[in-house]
């Protein structure tokens, strides 16, 4: 089957083929926009393996112990199933079911929400610990989660916003539902750049 | 050829271009961040082997994979221009197929610039041993 | 006032009146603030710019004063040094990318037939913020507090033990503050050029002036978040005892330089691009052909901001990597130079072929070419560690990278500023004068610049505030200050020209030069939207092909002239083909409101008051909450279910 299919890709009628296309204004700004973002976070996650590969001794260095794993990937539970309802909410309203949108905004709300307040609890335990002036280890540590939580408070404005607007009615229908759309690319990067961190700073030291 | 493609056809053929378009610019990217990287780590903690594995070799593999696929896509990148450049089949509009051949053009030669690059820089792996300074 | 229209327009009287009643903004204090149209926003990032050039430029005249001998104090050291800085920051951030960004602001949506900038009111808040910033960082040097450790600002001199006081805070502030612009600007370009085309411009037929822009813009989304991430640490360390850049605390000094590299070879391009990409614009028309080898164009552009991603550590070859290491960067730093001659040949191939008619414009294109050669050459010259060593830090590098910036970015521009001025204002420039401009700041940047290689080669460190007498200083340095007055006698002379045109010119054609592209197959200066009927492309020099003209006159079709409403055409990405009608954003304040809360935002954390720092944070998250807030439509429209 595999040598057909090739020829037929190769064709003049496939290889002309348009891609991408028809997207939105909207659509490229957001994914623009996120493109520069997910670069200002590599380099600061690459200034963390920067640092620590440069600093060369014990890390985390300083007496400060390894941070610790199960609050973590509670969180990690808590925010990746998030995106779930925001698909599910969009697909919804492309349909023009607005209970759907509601409803799965709410509950992106509600995970994004709780993973800000376990964010919390940690910071009030490790601030006893570290801060983020004992050395560069806990400058990067509280900046790195900090502007990740900022970027998940930034996202649950957007979608409370999204809620509001939809309660209000006359907002999003079948037709039009660009901002549920870019929100939803925002939502789904903070989520995936959780990840990341999650390897970065608690995963990559026990290795 | 009288048939007109599928829409997966017509993904395959879309992604196929791009393959042929940054392929070499990706692969590129690849080998830069890989070579580098281990080849940096891995001296810095004063070791020439990673593992069981010698050093050497796994740079030579990050200089070797990223240059065969730059080689493809300047396969695709050439056969994608010679494709085209035959008479213009009905249904296909004038520009889309000038857009196509003038991708598949500055892939072509992108290609023979990224696989230059990788070339070059693989070829002091033969000269300096990984760790010198 | 008025001036010659374009021939036969395919719209008639009754639609010119309506897209009028549209797009028209009546003149009030209102509507300068609001305003979101991509001209008057261009023309305000061309005077902007201009201003800090000014600005910048004085401040260089300062300096040569204070150095037209040995041991003068005209300056005071701690003078000296924000002059020196400031000199250098404000002309890399506040001069040629927004100069570049304001041609490309006025030029891009009519060099694709469009009648706007896909967010035209993000584009007003990108000129305010740039405005904001450029007088933020200004603002501080009356006070003494400027910037004072060299436009890269290595760390540890610019920590806060090292350079106390606000200096440094508002080099850090500033340039963040900035680059909400320039990222902000470098979106709309590419959203802009990918759908806004007039339907027909495929992207083989995209101007390659076009393509430098979106080009530049996409370096700018992945170069300037190291730039920022750079600054933001910086600041952190100096105001709130982070320890990224100390080595006391397990922080590194170089992991600054690696961020700014990062950013700052990539930046080489984002400024220099553009102004390429002004050279093949301008061309055609005064050598009556299309640029040689469009497509080998095209592919140097677009390799050379791919590697130019990769040669970042070529910068900090002293800082002692393994030697297979380097050779990775050496390659790409060695291969990069040969897209770059591409364009060269193909700009020489041009003018051999074609029809040379020697204008203003076309003057300043050659002047370009000798003066960014031979910056070029000093260039390779680096490439030899041992000569790279002799000269590192003296005055030959400050000749070199001025050959390089002035031949490679001011060349170009004031080619651009004379080969739009017809477009811009309706006006001609006096030829005589033009000239007579071109032959100063051509002989003044020569006769400045030249003898620095000389006094560097002889030993002379750059950045010092004075210098003892020594043989072959003193000679070269008077007559580097004297090229500098002849410098800026023929700026000047730009400036009056440019005066005289818009006072005195004769009125402008809409097709003075017989150019290529689309903005010539409308009035001089434009109406407010741009064209009465949407072109349809058939070639990639639509104004020299006929069935491109006769799509605005003759061959008129209503769903290409949409006069009910603010609007114009969404095309797909990469054929341009006809996607749908889009409704444009109306004038608003929001944007300047934005840009004001940010303002108040930076200033706060500038003096440490940081409650009206997040009120004003949160100010500015309302306007953007209204900003976006969607309009209440009936349900059948949207398409609700349940």
């Amino acid at each position: 089957m595999r040598a057909p299919d090739l020829a037929a890709a190769t064709t003049t009628e496939a290889l002309t083929t348009e891609l991408p296309v028809g997207r939105s204004t909207g659509w490229w700004g957001m994914v623009m926009f996120v493109a520069t973002e997910a670069t200002l976070f590599s380099c600061l996650l690459g200034s963390y393996f920067y640092l620590r590969f440069q600093h060369g001794g014990e890390w985390p260095p300083g007496g400060i112990e390894q941070p610790k794993l199960l609050r973590p990937l509670v969180m990690t539970a808590i925010l990746l199933p998030s995106s779930l309802p925001m698909i599910w909410a969009e697909r919804g309203i492309r349909r023009g079911r607005r209970w759907r949108l509601r409803i799965g905004l709410a509950a992106t709300l509600l995970l994004g929400a709780s993973f800000l307040a376990l964010q919390g609890t940690e910071y009030d335990e490790l601030l006893h610990e570290f801060t983020i002036t004992t050395n560069a280890y806990g400058s990067l540590f509280f900046v790195i989660t900090g502007f990740h939580g900022l970027h998940v408070l930034v996202g649950l404005a957007m979608v409370s916003w999204l809620l509001a607007a939809s309660l209000r009615g006359g907002s999003f229908g079948a037709r039009r539902h660009d901002r549920v759309r870019n929100a939803a690319i925002y939502w789904h990067f903070v989520d995936l750049v959780w990840a990341a961190i999650l390897f970065t700073i608690y995963l990559s030291p026990r290795l | 050829m009288s048939a007109q493609p599928g829409p997966r056809t017509r993904l395959a053929g879309g992604l196929l271009l791009w393959y042929a378009v940054l392929g070499g610019a990706i692969a590129w990217a690849v080998h830069l961040f890989v070579a580098w990287g281990v080849d940096e780590l891995t001296c810095a903690g004063g070791s020439d082997r990673i593992g069981a594995v010698p050093l050497r070799l796994v740079v030579a593999l990050a200089v070797v994979l990223p240059a065969l696929a730059t080689a493809g896509a300047l396969l695709a990148a050439a056969f994608a221009w010679r494709r085209t450049a035959r008479t213009r089949p009905d249904g296909i509009a004038e520009g889309a197929l000038g857009r196509t051949r003038l991708l598949a053009l500055v892939g072509l030669w992108s290609n023979v610039l990224f696989l230059t690059i990788i070339v070059l820089g693989g070829v002091a792996l033969l000269v300096f041993p990984p760790c010198q300074r | 006032m008025s001036t010659t229209t374009a021939p036969a327009p395919g719209a008639s009287q009754e639609d010119l009146a309506r897209l009028d009643e549209h797009w028209g903004e009546r003149p009030s204090i209102r509507s300068w603030f609001s305003t979101v149209d991509h001209k008057r926003i261009g023309r305000r990032y061309l005077v902007t710019a201009s201003l800090f050039f000014v600005l910048a430029g004085i401040s260089a005249l300062a300096m040569r004063t204070q150095l037209a001998r040995p041991e003068s104090n005209l300056l005071s050291p701690q003078e000296y040094n924000q002059l020196f800085t400031m000199h250098g920051t404000a002309m890399i951030f506040l001069f040629s990318t927004p100069m570049l960004f304001g041609f490309g602001n006025y030029l891009v949506p009519l060099m694709i037939g469009s009648r706007d900038m896909a967010f035209p009111k993000l584009n007003a808040l990108g000129y305010w913020v740039f405005l904001f910033a450029g007088l933020f960082m200004w603002a501080s040097l009356p006070f003494g507090a400027a910037p004072n450790a060299g436009w890269f600002a290595y760390v540890p001199l610019t920590d806060d033990v090292n350079t106390p006081g606000l200096h440094m805070d508002v080099y850090a502030l500033g340039l963040l503050f900035l680059g909400i612009a320039t990222t902000a600007g470098s979106i709309n370009f590419i959203v802009t050029a990918l759908k806004l085309r007039a339907p027909g411009m495929s992207l083989n037929r995209v101007p390659l002036f076009v393509w430098a822009i979106v080009v530049t813009a996409f370096m700018v989304i992945f170069a300037l978040p190291a730039l920022n991430l750079d600054n933001a640490m910086l600041f952190l360390d100096r105001r709130f005892d982070t320890h990224f850049f100390d080595p006391d605390a397990a922080g590194n000094v170089l992991l600054w330089q690696h961020l700014f590299w990062i950013f700052g070879h990539p930046d080489v391009y984002i400024i220099v691009m553009p102004a390429l990409g002004i050279v093949s614009a301008v061309l055609p028309a005064f050598t009556r052909r299309g640029v040689v080898g469009y497509v080998l164009v095209v592919l140097a552009i677009v390799s050379i901001a791919i590697i130019s991603f990769g040669v970042w550590v070529h910068h900090m070859f002293a800082t002692g990597l393994p030697h297979l290491s380097y050779s990775f960067f050496s390659a790409a730093s060695t291969v990069i130079t040969i897209p770059s001659g591409i364009q060269i040949f193909a700009w020489l191939a041009t003018m051999v072929l074609g029809r040379l008619v020697v204008r203003v414009p076309l003057l300043f294109l050659i002047g370009f070419i000798v003066t960014f050669v031979l910056g070029g050459f000093t260039g390779a010259m680096f490439a030899l560690t041992a000569f790279d060593q002799q000269v590192t830090d003296s005055y030959f590098v400050v000749a070199h990278f001025h050959y390089v910036l002035i031949g490679g970015a001011v060349f170009p521009i004031l080619a651009a500023i004379y080969y739009w001025l017809p477009k811009i204002t309706g006006r001609m420039y006096h030829e005589g004068l033009g000239r007579w401009a071109f032959a100063l700041v051509f002989t003044g940047m020569q006769v400045t610049f030249f003898p620095m290689h000389l006094y560097g080669l002889f030993g002379m460190p750059r950045r010092v505030y004075t210098y003892r007498s020594e043989p072959g200083w003193d000679v070269w340095n008077l007559v580097s200050t004297i090229g500098s007055y002849v410098l800026a006698a023929g700026l000047l002379l730009v400036l009056i020209g440019v005066v005289h045109a818009i006072r005195r010119g004769r009125p402008a054609p809409p097709d003075p030069w017989g150019g290529d592209t689309l903005e010539w197959a409308t009035d001089s200066p434009p109406k407010p939207y741009n064209f009465p009927v949407l072109p349809q492309v058939h070639s990639l020099h639509p104004t020299w092909d006929e069935a491109s003209r006769a799509s605005m006159g003759d061959d008129a079709t209503a769903d290409r002239t949409l006069t009910d409403g603010r609007r114009t055409l969404l095309t797909s990405e990469l054929d341009g083909r006809r996607e749908r009608v889009v409704e444009m954003p109306e004038a608003s304040l929001q944007p300047l409101l934005l840009a004001l809360a940010l303002l108040v935002f930076f200033t706060a954390l500038l003096f440490a008051w940081y409650p009206v720092a997040l009120a004003a944070l949160l100010a500015g998250a309302v306007t953007i909450a209204v900003w976006l807030w969607p309009p209440r439509r009936p349900e059948e429209e949207l398409g609700v279910v349940s």
